[in-house]
């Protein structure tokens, strides 16, 4: 048999060994912590990073270069009045003053040898429209600032083609070149001008096909939550329906877009990326997001609320619609509010129902081609002109503040609305 | 008229029946002055409700079954008349006139590129008017029936309210089934399209096959580049492999270093900052590792030395879809060490260990499945994840494990065979089907596993 050995001598605690072995630990300790705060700021630094990546990129897609062109419309238009290019007769006046043939002659004779194409595609357009805006213009010399071509945009901006560059130059040393707010981009739709191409469009796409995902998963969500934690008995059908929404939370997004062209497209023929399709898929996306949340919203209201309501005569429909889902409201809007969100930022399933067409114009109704603002950022990440990079950039940016804007309606209507029972 | 103009009629209609079955019923109660209600059985917005419901549950299920039945019954009607006798034969230059036809004859289409479908489009404005005003009719009819039968039942001692309670009830049994609906549309789908694509392409050639380069027409038997290995090894390699190298220790540390660790002041703003990193789109993720993480990824291999780093290198695509998962893991983390009983630390602390120590031994141990599901969960997010691959990775398949080549994944594929005028039967389309397959059942598998897990360690601690 063995005998356990045991010093009876106590640990000496205040000894060299014991000392070292305690440093050792502490250091240890020290390390676990600085470890933990490492990773923490890490993560935080690359957020920074990206943000401050996207803001520097971005800014700048928010502005243009604009060049100045002198007009001397007595002499170019042969004497067109104000009076001329107002009125019902305005749109036959202006088309008949041939504005693009106007805008090249004044350019060719102010920037002689510069290269023939300065301004951008719409600049015509954008004579046209201050012209209709402000129809004294037209009767004496003036000097206009318009958006300047995308290769001198660049140029101007930071480093560019050597000979753009060579040409900003020239036209920096006549002054003719300033920077100013590309309202475009706010208001245009796509373009294969880098210069010409706005969000609008694509920001109307996204707005039309929330709407629709907002309609059929709202209400969908809320009453399944009801359903499923209010009256749903204990059986395999319960069992299956939430079997189904927790894995459908979890299904990737690609597959929902796979569904969409299978079904959606494919044998009910809706027409191929619209909105209404777009929105569709996405409900179904975020129906099970919904439910979730609504779900734990409605499990939060106390018993007490429905047993009261029960004891004074109420119908289980009439606890629930009159009592429960008032109270759960908040809760359940501020998931939706989060599973709009996720909505929003989602590309792939909309990639796989064509939403990533070329669209030059908003869309007018549901049905029409549309496209949506993070496709819209994919496409233009895959363009290789470089004016490309700073609109990115730019529609990034506008994303990420409504994404944080409904991210931050969230967690107010959470603090202001939500009760602690 | 519109479908969409009938919609706003039908449910006006069924306003007008809402205040008139309403109306009845309140002059059911002033005329039984007994208690508060008198007689009547149920309040009278309930017999609004009955007679509304009524009137437009039949009219609107109606309209959805003519929406679906009416395209043929136009096409029948269409095929009757004489001169369709001068359509070719071919089943699909005889589509393609009547489908023409059609798009003209609603207006899709301004002009026509076949010289017969001009002939038929007065044929198919007739018929097309012809069935939808028939629609219209039928519509209005069983709504005004539905609404009349409904108003004549009404009487004091009437059940409205049970009888609308049903109805509710009904509705949300039928949004509950939505969730299976979807499942099974989705199961369905798949398992149809790639049932499809495996009687063109052998299974086995698919499942263990070592080379992708998809052709667009097959030939049974012989190799047609259909080999998705490599593509399920990308996806590994990407999401499983780089990606969790990246976010496990990011993820478990920070979930350790908020709970255990940082004050009450540091936690309530570094919590919104790891939600706000899962709340970044993909898209812009993926933007952000093409334009600034992989040309850094490259210019590092080739001062290493690696001579063939490419600019889509895997590398970079893994690490910021790593980033994107460290709020997941974090957050799972959290809630597994957060349900190890406080007796347990506690304890740990008692006999003398530090906090690391304890954490080490004692808290991580504990709390371990919960943090392996976690980590099954975010590997089931990461290899279904698909604009950051789509975009950072790149296009050829390459069965390597060096990091700073170009990998492809199931996703990138599943975008780059859906992209393109394919048409819908074709094997590229039909092979993104397959893939999604894949990627389907990977994913529940893990899904599964993962909740079972998580389900079974947080009941061992209650």
């Amino acid at each position: 048999m063995n005998k356990a050995v045991i010093d009876p001598s106590p640990t000496d605690w205040n000894g060299h060994i014991m000392q070292k072995r305690i440093a050792s630990r502490y250091a240890a300790e020290r390390r676990f912590k600085a470890m933990g705060f490492f990773a923490v700021a890490l993560s935080t630094l690359f957020l920074a990073f990206l943000l401050f990546t996207m803001l520097g990129q971005g800014l700048r897609g928010f502005q243009r270069t604009e060049l100045a062109v002198e007009f001397d419309f007595p002499a170019l238009t042969s004497g067109a009045t104000a009076a001329s290019v107002t009125g019902p007769n305005a749109d036959a006046a202006l088309n008949s003053m041939d504005i693009p043939g106007l805008v090249e002659l004044a350019v060719g004779q102010q920037y002689a040898g510069l290269g023939d194409s300065l301004l951008t595609s719409t600049a015509a357009a954008n004579v046209r429209q201050m012209l209709i805006d402000n129809p004294e213009l037209v009767t004496s010399k003036q000097t206009l600032w318009l958006p300047a071509d995308s290769r001198l945009d660049v140029a101007f901006k930071r480093q560019g083609e050597p000979a753009a560059e060579k040409t900003v130059a020239a036209l920096s040393e006549k002054d003719a070149l300033r920077t100013g707010f590309n309202w475009t981009f706010l208001t245009g739709a796509d373009a294969t001008d880098p210069s010409a191409v706005g969000i609008w469009a694509a920001f109307k796409g996204s707005l039309m096909t929330m709407a629709i995902t907002l309609l059929l998963a709202f209400p969908v969500g809320v009453l399944a939550a009801l359903y499923l934690e209010e009256y749903a008995p204990k059986n395999r059908l319960t069992d299956m329906i939430e079997v189904s929404i927790n894995n459908l939370a979890a299904v990737p997004s690609i597959i929902f877009g796979l569904l969409g062209l299978a079904v959606f497209l494919t044998i009910f023929g809706l027409p191929r990326s619209s909105a209404l399709v777009g929105g569709l898929t996405l409900a179904l996306m975020t129906m099970p997001v919904i439910v979730i949340a609504g779900r734990n919203a409605v499990k939060s209201v106390p018993p007490s609320i429905r047993e009261a309501a029960l004891g004074i005569g109420a119908s289980p429909v009439q606890v629930v619609f009159h009592h429960v889902l008032p109270l759960a409201l908040p809760g359940i809007l501020t998931g939706t509010i989060i599973g709009m969100a996720r909505a929003l930022g989602e590309t792939a399933p909309l990639l796989m129902i064509g939403m990533r067409a070329f669209i030059p114009a908003a869309p007018e109704g549901f049905t029409d081609a549309a496209t949506a603002l993070p496709v819209q950022i994919y496409l233009w990440s895959d363009e290789v002109n470089q004016g490309f990079v700073e609109k990115t950039s730019a529609a990034i940016i506008v994303l990420l503040i409504f994404l944080l804007g409904m991210n931050a309606l969230a967690i107010y209507l959470r603090n202001r609305f939500e009760t602690r029972w | 008229m519109t479908g969409t103009a009938l919609l706003f009629l039908v449910l006006g209609l069924g306003l007008i029946g809402w205040i008139f079955g309403r109306a009845r019923a309140s002059g059911f109660v002033r005329k039984a002055k007994g208690g508060p209600r008198g007689t009547v059985n149920s309040l009278p917005y309930y017999h609004g409700w009955f007679v509304a419901i009524c009137s437009v549950a039949p009219a609107l299920l109606f309209m959805v079954i003519w929406q679906s039945l009416s395209p043929s019954l136009v096409t029948n009607m269409v095929l009757s008349a004489p001169i369709a006798a001068e359509l070719p034969q071919d089943t699909f230059a005889r589509a393609a006139i009547l489908s023409e036809a059609r798009a003209i004859a609603q207006g899709f289409q301004a002009t026509a590129f076949q010289d017969m479908s001009d002939k038929l489009v007065p044929l198919y404005k007739g018929a097309l008017s012809y069935y939808k005003w028939l629609g219209v009719a039928a519509t209005l009819l069983l709504l005004f029936a539905g609404g009349a039968f409904a108003f004549t039942r009404l009487k004091p001692d009437f059940r409205a309210r049970g009888k609308v309670e049903r109805v509710i009830m009904f509705g949300l049994l039928l949004a509950s089934l939505i969730a299976i609906i979807t499942t099974l549309g989705i199961f369905a789908s798949l398992i149809f399209e790639s049932w499809r694509f495996f009687s063109m392409v052998s299974p086995f050639e698919f499942l263990f096959g070592t080379d992708w380069n998809p052709k667009s027409v097959v030939t049974p038997g012989a190799d047609n580049g259909y080999g998705a290995i490599p593509l399920f090894w990308g996806t590994i390699f990407i999401g499983a492999i780089i990606a969790m190298v990246v976010a496990v220790p990011l993820g478990l540390m920070s979930a350790i270093f908020l709970t255990q660790y940082a004050s009450s002041t540091v936690r309530k703003w570094m919590k919104p900052i790891l939600e706000i990193l899962a709340g970044v789109p993909t898209v812009v993720y993926g933007y952000f590792a093409a334009l600034t993480v992989a040309p850094a990824v490259r210019d590092f291999a080739v001062m290493l030395g690696v001579s063939n780093a490419a600019s889509d290198n895997a590398l970079a695509a893994g690490i910021v879809m790593g980033v994107m998962i460290i709020p997941l893991v974090s957050s799972m983390s959290d809630d597994s060490i957060a349900a190890v009983p406080n007796a347990m630390r506690d304890g740990s602390l008692a006999m003398g260990a530090t906090k690391s120590e304890t954490i080490k031994q004692v808290l991580l141990p504990a709390a371990l499945p919960g943090v392996v599901g976690g980590i099954l969960l975010a590997v089931s997010r990461a290899i279904g994840e698909t604009m950051i691959v789509v975009m950072a990775a790149g296009y050829t398949a390459n069965l390597t494990a060096n990091p700073f080549d170009t990998i492809t994944t199931i996703t990138v594929q599943i975008v780059a065979l859906l992209t393109g005028d394919q048409d819908f039967g074709s094997p590229h389309t039909l092979a993104a089907f397959a893939l999604g397959l894949a990627l389907f059942i990977t994913t529940f598998f893990l899904n599964y596993v993962a909740l079972r897990v998580v389900k079974k360690y947080r009941e061992a601690y209650e």
